[in-house]
């Protein structure tokens, strides 16, 4: 049986400021007002966010949070160089606890290597890195379940990993790593690069779907391009999703991964308009659409 | 050959790389194409041998998949680089001709440069003059040029059609137009077949290749729409499919074995099979 309950929307705070610091939580009420009910935080520079400020805020506005993280080249998780790694293990950590102390149950992101690396590598070389990754993911993973969060891993498009690009890799990932608290956050934006079939990939990836980005083909507001929503949102009844979209798109600011989101043109009129317009077109599909 | 009035169809070597270009010649005559797309570079591949082999094959050369690289930058701030891009593709249009091949992509900048190097608005300068004095090379040559489009991780240039049509207006040369590739128009494009359809008249040259960059059937891209808008605005040049590996940067080497035989063969017949089912709708007219 399928289900028709409502689908919550959220908004990234990569579309709001970036990188987003306690000096931004005024722009809750914005989020608010557009209507949604939940906040995409990314913890882009942990000094500048503080979780019970996040917390207050969010609460004043009657807003849920979640929690994503932005991978750096010292974030990196699955690094040769032991030291390395725990940069990458202890910043996730940190994301870890900052969600714990917000309420958020997840963190997600393309948590398994530097966002941009897309190197040649050898089959070889690419299985080690696999294995740290995995290794790595175990790890925090189990720091996780102690403070009730589960781990989203988002599959990027060729230009922006060499690592995890497809749907079916990150369920690989998944169960490699073994850990009923890892599985994934799927993206509309790089799912349309990467996948023979939205839907199916989404079929595909079944209970394994934590979480759910929403972004149009070329990352402006979703409706305005040719990522056929319907079917999508169909798929996601059709899994039984009980997660929520949250919709991201990324200022021209954007820092800790500039290289990757390579936005040289405005994708609307404004960040505004683009978080107001998804909520309008989203809210009737999520609310009860989405039937073939 | 395809029917008359009906698109003609190449297959683009880049992929091939590595391989004798009589071996590739054979296959992309044997799958039945009209022409092949070779790469540009002049100094390494014999353009006397490749006219002979695809006469021989009873073949064309539908175009020239030019390479640009930071050497190769038609909009760099330094002008002894921009001559040099000038050269490159000068170069490339004697190329071109001794093929007889009419088309020679262009692209402002290296593919995979993602930072400008001067201020936009003297970029966009450069490119309309670099352009345009190279392409009044390529004029008496018989040689024209299609401004291709790149999605905006290979370049923060031109990722639109509607930027590369305010380029080309802006240069004023009759001799070529604007190119776009499905893959890349799967990520900028609100519209693959209105992007196509906007471009009537100035569509100099069509890439084809699945939202994966492998070939037309095998991902989600319907080409069907796409096709349609090609034949409402009566574009009868070449379909050429350029399909790569799912790689940061595709032209980083490396043999992959299906897009050799696998490919080839099915992006034709794929393609072939949507022009005769749109070719076919649009004469009955729901008459049939």
């Amino acid at each position: 049986m399928v289900t028709t309950r409502p689908i919550p929307l959220g908004l990234s705070t990569f579309v709001l400021a970036s990188p987003f610091s306690d000096a931004d939580l005024g722009l809750f009420g914005k989020v608010k007002s557009f209507g949604y009910e939940q906040v995409e935080v990314c913890i882009e520079d942990p000094g500048r966010l503080t979780a019970s400020a996040v917390a207050k805020a969010a609460a004043e506005e009657g807003l849920s949070v979640l929690v994503c993280g932005a991978f750096g080249p010292d974030r990196d998780i699955s690094h040769e160089d032991e030291q390395r790694r725990r940069g990458g293990t202890g910043y996730l950590r940190h994301c870890v606890d900052f969600a714990a102390a917000v309420g958020s149950t997840l963190v997600s992101g393309p948590m398994y290597a530097p966002t941009g690396q897309a190197r040649l590598l050898d089959a070889g070389a690419r299985a080690a890195q696999w294995a740290r990754a995995t290794e790595s993911l175990a790890q925090v993973a189990e720091h996780a379940r102690a403070a009730n969060v589960r781990l989203a891993v988002e599959p990027l498009n060729r230009f922006e990993t060499d690592l995890v690009n497809t749907v079916e890799q990150g369920v690989r990932l998944c169960a490699d790593v073994g850990a009923d608290n890892v599985g994934l956050l799927l993206d509309t934006f790089h799912m349309n690069i990467e996948e023979k079939s939205l839907p199916a990939a989404i079929t595909t990836a079944g209970p394994r779907v934590f979480h759910f980005q929403a972004s149009e083909n070329d990352r402006g507001t979703p409706g305005s391009g040719h990522i056929a929503w319907e079917e999508i949102v169909a798929a996601l009844r059709g899994i039984d999703y009980a997660g929520s979209v949250v919709v991201e798109s990324f200022l021209p600011t954007v820092q800790e991964i500039a290289r990757a989101v390579s936005l040289w043109r405005p994708v609307a009129d404004s960040m505004d308009a683009l978080a107001a317009d998804s909520v309008r077109y989203l809210r009737p599909l999520l609310q009860s659409g989405g039937q073939p | 050959m395809t029917a008359e009035g009906g698109f003609r169809y190449s297959y683009n070597s880049l992929v091939y790389a590595g391989e004798d270009l009589a071996v590739s010649v054979d296959r992309v005559a044997r799958f039945g194409y009209d022409a092949i797309e070779i790469v540009g570079e002049p100094e390494q591949i014999d353009a006397k041998r490749v006219a002979k082999l695809t006469q021989d094959a009873g073949i064309g050369v539908s175009s020239i998949c030019s390479i640009y690289t930071p050497e190769r930058d038609l909009i760099h701030p330094d002008p002894d680089a921009r001559n040099a891009a000038i050269q490159y593709v000068k170069d490339l249009v004697d190329f071109a001709a001794t093929m007889e091949c009419p088309t020679v992509v262009v692209h402002p900048t290296a593919n995979m440069k993602i930072k400008a190097l001067a201020d936009p608005a003297q970029e966009w300068q450069w490119a309309v003059e670099s352009i345009r004095t190279a392409g009044e090379y390529a004029a008496p040559r018989g040689v024209s040029f299609s401004l291709e489009c790149w999605n905006r991780f290979e370049s923060y240039f031109l990722n639109r059609l509607e930027q590369a049509r305010r380029l080309w207006a802006e240069t004023g040369l009759a001799n070529g137009g604007v190119q776009g590739d499905t893959f890349h128009m799967n990520i900028e494009e609100a519209s693959l077949a209105d992007a196509y359809r906007d471009s009537a008249g100035v569509l100099q040259h069509v890439h084809f290749a699945d939202s994966d960059r492998t070939a037309p059937g095998g991902a989600h891209i319907d080409f069907i729409p796409i096709v349609d808008a090609l034949v409402e605005i009566g574009y009868d040049k070449y379909i050429s499919f350029e399909l790569l590996p799912a790689l940061a940067d595709p032209f980083s080497g490396g043999r992959h074995e299906e897009f050799f035989d696998r490919y080839t063969e099915r992006a034709i017949r794929v393609i072939r099979a949507v022009e005769d089912l749109v070719r076919t709708r649009r004469t009955l007219g729901g008459k049939g």
